[in-house]
């Protein structure tokens, strides 16, 4: 048989195997996670103060719950509003200097170590304050989504046809007017998946957390200025913890986190896909 | 003499490539005056030079005048979206916005512009302008539809209705029929002889038939400069400039 | 701060208010080498999997599953590392690779299931979707001629394949690199695998730090002594300039790629 047809078959297998291997852990992370953490997938789990190490009643993740939700929103809020805004002039005025470093430099903070965004609000809103804050962490996380919700803006507007823009500018309304209220229907879907990355990014991420809300596993909401927990953040703590029955916890908020993080990434497939038409 | 529109020493760059060179004429009212050219003579950049739609450009540089009603709309006191509602804007290929239904696409103008004190007023301008563009009969049942629904004829006199119901006095069309066919571009054709009773229209086109078919006056535009000007039936059959007779004829692109 | 000694001490000693980061910096480097040496080929084989092999019907939905690898925390990456892969690594790879093979210094010290290894390979598996999208694009973005002409000269797929990774070569690089970056400052997967031990490491199957997990694991702690946060905060700069530099590196190849399509 022909030599180059062997190595054909052979190579040709090898990428096709080498490939199936880099799809595996997803399945088994998710098969993993639910087998071991939908158990705990009750209501009173997600209500319920964490139980004590050993012994006590079965406990959950409410406290870490509530906080998630808090630092998520204020997130999104302050940083999709200020992510938004940055990506309509990254779009719109791209051809100053300005926009083209922002560009840039967005683009570094997007790979960029979270722990580090983590240290820097610890320096400016923990340390001055002396304690370990929730809006620390709305602030940490707000600044790791900027980016990510800037760059999907721009992209969003950049999609937007150009004979629209003229059309929208031909019937004399002013900047604000037109990108505001006319090309912002227009370029909705692009918004909405941004905003909806933005928040996933929030709900999960751990590191900007770590260093400033401290992850009290005891009160619900005490202030903003106070201490407060979110899921991930219970999650790395339990985890590591020696206590199994934390362990079991760690699964189940785990399950949790995922669903989350699995349905915002449906839902923005779906915005996605009415947008081919 | 009362003009629609001066324009005069128009001169337009785009960074350093000089595109419209020293153009100057003026435009009589309740007419049908079109700008004729091969591809890439600047026709469509002087169009956009009058409503100053050019301005989306950043690249784009504007010296000269261009007067409506003795006002030249590059004066420093003049404000942009003013200028721009003077004007209607038609464009190449249909624009609805495709997300709002047919009635919102011509409500929209008037509405945030503020031109009308409230909702049955809308409605009949509404109404006013879908008739004044042929449209109203088609879509009269549907006007919650979205605009994107139509055919490419009837979201072009969609498009026009958009433009009337800002009641501007000059209508600026940037090669209408280019992408309809033959049935939807007749019917635009016979709706501008309507509405040159009401307004001035300045169209753009790269079909010399069309020109000589719907205009009064027409202008020759080639690479920029303004090579001849006149009555149609004139310029058509006693071109003055041998580059306008190869035009006419046909043996340019 | 005690500037360069600090790069190259390799001791961690609150009591003495000691601090030198190299075992961090050394672990990152461990951690970093693995993640991309394992991901490059599993991330280039999934890029031409999904845009050459893959039936058409198929190919969203392997992109879909990508993207959503891209997207999953951190954390539980970590959570599953820690009690699903690091056992499995444990028993099938590094016991049996210390065995036969122990005499060679990388797989020379007795493993324990939490360690560089296991921080490198799951890393790895973190950044594959990264690397692999950019490649993925870059590829799909040869002009079909390229691809004509290779096959009219009869070259077989697999010829065909590696003629247009060599044109992409740019952008290969370039998704190298951004994982790399990741890699380098992904902290919460890695501070809960690698074992989080402060000594200077030997072989692979040490149990280390880095610079991100060191920041994580130790800055609750930092509170109590003086001079523990400004060496974290030491250790956070060089993250931050390392990371620009890799970063800028990534972006550099990024723009060859743009230019050349």
């Amino acid at each position: 048989m022909n030599k180059r047809k062997v190595i054909e078959k052979v190579m040709l297998g090898v990428i096709s195997s080498l490939a199936i291997v880099s799809a595996i852990p997803i399945f088994a992370i998710v098969i993993n996670i639910y087998s071991e953490g939908a158990r705990h997938l009750t209501l009173d789990f997600l209500i319920d103060l964490p139980p004590p190490p050993v012994g006590g009643r079965d406990g959950g993740i409410g406290p870490a719950l509530i906080g998630s939700l808090i630092l998520t929103s204020l997130a999104v809020a302050i940083g999709g509003s200020i992510g938004f805004f940055t990506g309509l002039y990254l779009s719109e005025f791209s051809h100053t200097r300005l926009a083209q470093y922002t560009q840039m430099s967005l683009q570094i903070m997007v790979e960029f170590p979270t722990i580090i965004i983590g240290l820097f609000a610890y320096m400016i809103l923990v340390a001055p304050l002396k304690r370990f804050n929730a809006l620390a962490g709305a602030f940490a996380l707000s600044i790791v989504i900027i980016p990510y919700i800037a760059l999907n803006v721009r992209e969003a507007y950049r999609s937007i046809p150009y004979t629209l823009k003229e059309a929208a500018f031909s019937l004399g309304f002013s900047a604000p007017t037109a990108y505001l209220r006319i090309l912002l229907s227009t370029a909705r879907r692009g918004v909405l998946t941004a905003l909806l990355i933005g928040m996933a990014k929030a709900a999960g991420e751990t590191a900007p957390l770590l260093l400033t809300i401290l992850g009290t596993t005891f009160t619900y909401f005490g202030g903003l200025d106070q201490p407060i927990n979110a899921i991930p953040l219970l999650i790395y703590n339990f985890a590591l913890s020696p206590y199994e029955r934390w362990h079991q916890v760690a699964w189940g908020a785990a399950a949790v986190l995922l669903t989350i993080i699995l349905t915002i990434f449906i839902i923005s497939r779906l915005v996605v896909r009415e947008v081919k038409i | 003499m009362n003009w629609a529109i001066e324009v005069n020493d128009l001169n337009v760059w785009y960074g350093d490539k000089h595109v419209i060179k020293n153009v100057s004429f003026k435009v009589p009212k309740n007419i049908i005056f079109a700008v004729m050219g091969p591809s890439g003579c600047g026709k469509s950049t002087l169009l956009r030079a009058m409503n100053r739609l050019l301005e989306l450009n950043p690249y784009a540089r504007v010296e000269g005048q261009v007067k409506i009603n003795g006002i030249d709309v590059y004066s420093d006191n003049v404000d942009i979206t003013w200028v721009r509602r003077q004007f209607g804007m038609v464009f190449q290929t249909p624009n609805p916005f495709p997300h709002l239904s047919i009635y919102e696409n011509v409500a929209l103008g008037p509405k945030l512009n503020g031109l009308v004190k409230d909702r049955s007023e809308l409605d009949e301008l509404v109404k006013h302008s879908l008739q004044q563009a042929y449209l109203w009969d088609e879509v009269k049942n549907d006007l919650k539809k979205p605009a994107s629904m139509l055919s490419g004829g009837q979201q072009q006199r969609l498009c026009i209705a958009r433009a009337l119901a800002l009641k501007p006095k000059i209508i600026l069309m940037d090669e209408p029929t280019a992408n309809l066919d033959p049935v939807a571009s007749s019917k635009i054709e016979e709706l501008m002889l309507e509405l040159k009773e009401e307004y001035t229209i300045i169209i753009v086109t790269h079909n010399p038939q069309q020109a000589a078919r719907i205009s009064d006056y027409v202008a020759f535009l080639y690479m920029g400069e303004l090579i001849e000007i006149g009555e149609t039936s004139m310029v058509f059959t006693r071109p003055r400039h041998v580059l306008t007779e190869k035009y006419v004829v046909g043996r340019m692109g | 701060m005690d500037g360069l000694s600090f790069i190259f001490k390799s001791v961690w000693n609150p009591v003495k208010e000691d601090y030198g980061i190299l075992p961090a910096l050394l672990g990152t480097l461990i951690t970093s080498a693995i993640a991309i040496s394992i991901s490059t080929p599993l991330a280039i084989s999934l890029a031409v999997f999904s845009t050459e092999i893959l039936p058409m019907r198929f190919r969203g939905f392997i992109n879909n599953i990508s993207d959503l690898m891209a997207s999953l925390p951190s954390v539980i990456y970590g959570l599953w590392g820690l009690y699903v892969l690091a056992p499995i690594l444990y028993q099938y790879v590094m016991i049996p690779l210390h065995q036969y093979l122990g005499f060679i210094p990388l797989f020379s010290t007795k493993p324990i299931p939490t360690n560089l290894f296991t921080a490198g390979v799951l890393l790895a598996i973190m950044i594959v979707p990264f690397a692999s999208s950019v490649i993925r694009e870059a590829y799909s973005a040869v002009p079909y001629y390229l691809k004509e002409a290779a096959y009219s000269l009869g070259m077989t797929k697999w010829e065909v394949i590696k003629t247009m990774l060599g044109y992409i070569k740019s952008a290969i690089f370039a998704g190298i690199f951004l994982a790399l970056g990741r890699a380098m400052g992904e902290t919460m997967a890695v501070a809960m695998v690698v074992g989080n031990t402060f000594t200077l490491p030997k072989s692979l199957f040490d149990m280390g730090y880095t610079i991100s997990s060191l920041i994580a694991n130790q800055f609750p702690n930092a509170e109590a002594y003086n001079y523990m946060i400004p060496a974290l905060y030491g250790g956070a700069f060089i993250l931050f300039i390392v990371g620009l530099i890799i970063n800028l590196a990534g972006l550099h190849w990024i723009k060859k790629v743009m230019i050349k399509g």
